[in-house]
C-alpha cells in the first residue's frame, strides 16, 4: 500500500523536474523548425555527429591508457614520490577542458609561449614553422582527455585496491607469472570499474561545450547552442538534443550495467590490501617518469601557462573585479550545495521511512539528471519556463513570470539541482544504508520522535559524507560552464564564465586570472575531498 | 498614525525619485574598459546615469528578444553593421537628430541605428614574399585569382566581419559571381580557416602565408605592444594594403548603436549617442580602440595614421546592405566549402 505522504509528493515533484528536459526535448522533436536554415541544418548535422564521435573515440582511447597505466603503477608498486602521485594525479580534475584548451592555444600558436621560450633559450629565429599547431579536433581531444582521465584512474585504482590481493594469490597458486596474472586475471576483473569510468568520461565528453566551442569545432553540443543563439531556432536545437540524448542514453545504460556488475566483484570477507612491490634505482625510473609526465601535462602545464600570462599581462589583474568574482562564485557554490544537500537528505530520509517501492523508482529516475548535457538541460529549462510563462500570461493574465526562472540565481540553482542531485543523493544514500534500520527502531522504542532520531542519530553518522558531498558539488559548480553561461543573470560572472567570455572576445590573456582562481579553488576542494574519502575508507 | 505618515512619506519620496531617475540602459557587446570611462564622463556632464549590461552580442540579442515588452534596454551597442542590420526587427526608428545627421555620413546610418566609429577590412602582406607588382590594383574580387593559390589566410565563414565583406561583394557583383569568387578563395587558402583576425596576421608574419584579410585596428593593437613584445615584433613584419583603390574604395564597417524597440529612455539614448559622436568622445574612442573616427576633425591614433590615411573608403556601398545580404553571404560561403 503506497502511503501518499509528503515524501511521495516531494519525490514526484523532484522526479518531474528531472524529467522536464527529457520530455521537452522529446516533444520538440515533432515540432516545426525554421525552414530558413533547413538546408544548412541538414549539411551540418552529419558534421556534428561525425565530429562528436571522432572526439569521443580518441578520448576513450587516451583516457583508458592514461587511467589504467597510472592506476597500475600506483596500485602495485612503491617508488619515489608514488604516494605524492597517487593524489596529485587527481588534480587534473581541477583543470576543466576549456582552460586546458586556452593553454594549448597560448603555448603552440604563432609567436606564442613556445616561441617565446625558444627565443629566450636559443635567440631570434623563425621557430613558428617548426612549432606544431595543436588545435581543432586534436586539440579538443587532448584537452578533454587530460581533464577527464582521473575518472578512469580513480575507479580503476579502487578496483585494483579492493580485489587484487586475492587474485594475486590465485595467480600464484595457478603458477602464473606476475605479468600473466595481471593481464589474465586482474585486468579483466577490473573491467566493470574501467568501463564505468570510461562511460562517465564518455558522457562528460559528449556533454562538453566549452572546449569544442573554443576550438570552433562543430559538434552536437555547439550545434545545439548555435541553433538557439544564432538561428533563434529552439526547435532545431531541441532536435539535435534528441540525437545527443540517444547517444547518452546508450552510454548511461552501459554505465549502470557496469556498476551493477561491479557489485558482484566486491571483496568478500578477509580482504587484505596489496603489499606493494618496492622499486628502487633504475626499475623505479619508468613509473616515475610516466607519472611525472602525466602530472606535468595534465596539471602543471596549464597552470604554468596561466601563471606566465598573469605575470606577462599584469594590467588584467587590475582591471578584473576579482573580489566580485570570488564572492559570486562563493555565493553560488554555497547556495547550490546547501540546497541540494538539504533536498537529498530530505528525500533520503523519506525513502528510508516510507519503504515504498514507487518512491524508490521515482528517486532512481531522478538521479539520472547527471547524464543530461548541460547545454540541453539549460535550453530545455528555458523552453519549458518560457512556454509556461506564456500560457500563464495569456490565460490568467499574470505578468511574465519568466524572470523568476530564466536569468535568475534561483533558476540557475534549480538547473544545478537537476544535474547534480544524483551526486548528492547517492553520496548520502551510500552512507545512510550503513546505518542499520534496527537502530531507528530502538530509537523509536525509546520515545525519540522521527525528527529527533534524524538529528541526534542519523546526522552525526552522515556528517562526514555530507561534507564530502558538499565539496564535490562545489567542485562541479565552480567548473560548470554551459548552464551557467546560458541561465545566469546579467552582469553576474563566475570564474568559468568570465574566463570563457574573455577567451571568445580575443582577450585570451585576460582569461588567465579567472582560470587560475578556478584551478586554485578546485584544487583545494579536491584535496579536501580526497582527505575525506580516505577517512571514510578507514 | 505617525508611523503610517512616515512610511507613506518614504514611499512617496521613492516613487517620485524613480519618476525622475535620469538614466539610460545600454546593452553593449563591446568589451573595452575605455567605454566605461566614457559613460562616466557622460554622467558627469549631463547627470544621466548609464547602466551597462555587457555580454556577447548573440546573448544580448537573445535577451532583448526574450524580455520583449519587459525589456529595459534603450541602446544596443555592437560592432559590425551586419549585426545591427540583422537585428532591425527589434529596433525602432527615431535615432535621428540634427546632431547625428551632421556627424554621420548617410551611408553609415539608418533611422534605427547609427555608426559611432569605423574600421576597414584590408589585406596584410609580407613584403619579402609579395612584390609591388602583384599588389598593384589589387581588389577583393582579385583575391580569388589563382596566382594567390596557397598563399592566403582568412578566418572562418561564421565570423560576422567576413559575412559583411561578402555581403558587400554580393551587392556590388551579384550572387553568381561571388559564388565563384568564394570557391576561388577556398582553393587559395594556405590552411583551413582557424583563429581570429590577429592569428591570420601572425600567420603571415610567421611565413605560413603571404597575404591575410583582417581588420585595420588589429595591426595597431599589436604594434602598440598591448599583446606582448613578440606580437609587436611580428606586426612589424607585415604591411597593410587597402584594396579597390582604383574602384569603389576599401570595404568599411562600423561600431554602432541601435535604438531598441520599447526603449523606456529614448530621449536619453539619443543624448548619449550624440555625446559619443562629440569630438571629446571620438578622441577617447579612437585612441583606445584604434578605430577610425566617424566625425571629421578628429585624428586617429598615430599608429593607425602610420598605416596610411589617404586611402579611398567605399562610401558608395551603404552598410545597411551588410545585414540585408547576410543570409546570402553565409549561404554562398558555405556552399563553396568555406569552413
Amino acid at each position: 500500500m503506497t502511503k501518499y505522504n509528503i515524501w511521495f509528493f516531494s519525490s514526484v515533484i523532484i522526479a518531474s523536474f528531472v524529467a522536464l528536459p527529457i520530455i521537452t526535448v522529446f516533444l520538440s522533436f515533432f515540432s516545426e523548425t525554421s525552414s530558413y536554415y533547413s538546408v544548412l541544418k541538414n549539411t551540418f548535422l552529419y558534421d556534428y555527429i561525425f565530429n562528436s564521435i571522432i572526439i569521443l573515440f580518441f578520448v576513450i582511447l587516451i583516457t583508458f591508457f592514461l587511467g589504467v597505466i597510472s592506476a597500475y603503477f600506483l596500485s602495485f608498486y612503491e617508488f619515489p614520490f608514488s604516494k605524492f602521485f597517487s593524489w596529485a594525479l587527481i588534480l587534473a580534475f581541477a583543470v576543466p577542458g576549456y582552460i586546458y584548451a586556452f593553454s594549448i592555444i597560448a603555448f603552440f600558436e604563432n609567436y606564442g609561449t613556445a616561441f617565446s621560450i625558444l627565443t629566450f633559450l636559443f635567440g631570434e629565429n623563425n621557430y613558428n614553422l617548426f612549432i606544431p599547431k595543436i588545435d581543432g579536433i586534436m586539440g579538443a581531444t587532448l584537452a578533454i582527455s587530460f581533464s577527464l582521465f582521473p575518472y578512469v584512474y580513480v575507479l580503476t585504482r579502487a578496483s585494483f585496491y579492493y580485489q587484487s590481493n586475492n587474485y594475486i594469490e590465485v595467480g600464484k597458486n595457478l603458477g602464473l607469472s606476475s605479468r600473466e596474472t595481471f593481464f589474465k586475471i586482474i585486468l579483466p576483473s577490473a573491467r566493470p570499474a574501467i568501463v564505468a569510468g570510461l562511460a562517465l568520461v564518455s558522457m562528460e565528453c559528449l556533454s562538453d561545450f566549452g572546449t569544442v566551442s573554443f576550438f570552433s569545432i562543430n559538434t552536437l553540443t555547439t550545434g545545439i547552442y548555435n541553433s538557439w543563439l544564432s538561428f533563434d531556432d529552439l526547435n532545431t536545437a531541441n532536435q539535435i538534443s534528441f540525437i545527443l540524448l540517444l547517444f547518452i542514453l546508450f552510454l548511461f545504460s552501459i554505465e549502470i550495467y557496469s556498476r551493477k556488475e561491479a557489485r558482484y566483484h566486491q571483496p568478500g570477507r578477509g580482504f587484505k590490501p596489496i603489499t606493494k612491490i618496492k622499486l628502487i634505482g633504475k626499475k623505479a625510473l619508468i613509473p616515475f617518469i610516466i607519472c611525472s609526465v602525466i602530472l606535468f601535462i595534465s596539471f602543471l602545464f596549464p597552470v604554468s601557462q596561466m601563471i606566465y600570462w598573469a605575470i606577462k599581462f599584469p594590467k588584467y589583474f587590475h582591471d578584473l573585479n576579482i573580489i566580485n568574482l570570488n564572492l559570486n562564485t562563493l555565493y553560488l557554490v554555497l547556495l547550490a550545495s546547501i540546497f541540494i544537500v538539504l533536498v537529498s537528505l530530505f528525500i533520503n530520509y523519506g525513502d528510508r521511512v516510507s519503504k515504498s517501492r514507487i518512491l524508490n523508482y521515482l528517486t532512481n529516475f531522478s538521479v539520472s539528471g547527471y547524464a543530461i548535457p548541460g547545454v540541453i538541460l539549460a535550453l530545455a529549462f528555458i523552453t519549458f519556463f518560457s512556454n509556461v510563462s506564456d500560457i500563464l500570461s495569456e490565460n490568467l493574465n499574470i505578468k511574465s513570470s519568466k524572470g523568476i526562472f530564466i536569468g535568475s540565481i534561483f533558476g540557475l540553482i534549480l538547473a544545478y539541482f537537476i544535474r547534480f542531485f544524483s551526486l548528492s543523493f547517492n553520496g548520502i544514500k551510500s552512507s545512510y544504508e550503513k546505518i542499520n534500520n534496527s537502530i531507528d527502531e530502538s530509537a523509536y522504542l525509546l520515545g525519540y520522535s522521527k525528527v529527533r532520531t534524524f538529528s541526534k542519530i542519523h546526522i552525526p553518522h552522515l556528517r562526514t559524507n555530507i561534507i564530502l558531498v558538499m565539496l564535490l558539488i562545489s567542485l562541479e559548480v565552480i567548473k560548470e560552464l554551459p548552464m551557467t553561461l546560458i541561465l545566469r543573470p546579467f552582469n553576474f560572472e563566475t570564474f568559468a564564465t568570465q574566463a570563457y567570455i574573455y577567451a571568445s572576445q580575443d582577450l585570451l590573456e585576460a582569461a588567465a586570472i579567472p582560470s587560475l582562481f578556478l584551478i586554485f579553488w578546485s584544487s583545494i576542494l579536491i584535496l579536501l575531498s580526497s582527505r575525506y574519502i580516505l577517512s571514510t575508507k578507514n | 498614525m505617525k508611523k503610517t505618515l512616515i512610511i507613506s512619506y518614504l514611499f512617496l519620496v521613492a516613487f517620485v525619485g524613480n519618476l525622475f531617475a535620469n538614466e539610460v540602459n545600454i546593452f553593449s557587446a563591446r568589451h573595452y574598459d575605455s567605454d566605461i570611462q566614457l559613460y562616466e564622463k557622460f554622467t558627469v556632464k549631463t547627470g544621466i546615469k548609464v547602466n551597462v549590461v555587457s555580454g556577447k552580442s548573440g546573448a544580448l540579442e537573445k535577451r532583448i528578444i526574450e524580455e520583449g515588452k519587459d525589456s529595459k534596454a534603450d541602446l544596443y551597442i555592437t560592432a559590425d553593421a551586419g549585426r545591427l542590420g540583422a537585428f532591425e526587427a527589434n529596433l525602432q526608428g527615431g535615432l535621428t537628430s540634427s546632431v547625428i545627421k551632421d556627424a554621420v555620413p548617410s551611408n553609415f546610418r539608418t533611422s534605427k541605428w547609427t555608426g559611432i566609429a569605423k574600421r576597414a577590412r584590408i589585406v596584410y602582406f609580407a613584403p619579402e614574399r609579395v612584390s609591388g607588382a602583384e599588389l598593384s590594383g589589387l581588389t577583393y574580387e582579385g583575391l580569388a585569382d589563382p596566382k594567390w593559390k596557397g598563399r592566403l589566410v582568412i578566418r572562418a565563414s561564421n565570423n560576422i566581419y567576413n559575412q559583411s565583406l561578402v555581403a558587400s561583394l554580393i551587392k556590388n557583383n551579384g550572387k553568381g559571381k561571388v559564388t565563384d569568387w568564394s570557391k576561388g578563395m577556398v582553393s587559395n587558402m594556405a590552411r583551413s580557416p582557424k583563429g581570429n583576425d590577429r592569428a591570420q596576421i601572425l600567420a603571415v608574419a610567421a611565413g605560413e602565408a603571404d597575404i591575410a584579410v583582417a581588420n585595420t585596428y588589429y595591426l595597431a593593437l599589436m604594434l602598440s605592444g598591448k599583446k606582448g613584445p613578440e606580437q609587436q615584433a611580428a606586426a612589424k613584419k607585415v604591411k597593410p594594403f587597402f584594396p579597390n583603390q582604383d574602384g569603389r574604395g576599401t570595404h568599411m564597417n562600423i561600431s554602432g548603436a541601435g535604438l531598441v524597440k520599447g526603449a523606456p529612455n529614448k530621449a536619453n539614448a539619443i543624448k548619449l549617442v550624440e555625446f559619443l559622436l562629440s569630438e571629446e568622445a571620438q578622441n577617447h574612442i579612437v585612441n583606445n580602440t584604434f578605430e577610425y573616427p566617424m566625425i571629421k576633425g578628429v585624428s586617429p591614433h598615430p599608429l593607425v595614421v602610420n598605416m596610411g590615411l589617404d586611402f579611398k573608403q567605399d562610401l558608395k556601398t551603404k552598410v545597411v546592405n551588410y545585414g540585408k545580404r547576410q543570409a546570402d553571404a553565409l549561404e554562398v560561403m558555405t556552399a563553396a566549402g568555406w569552413k
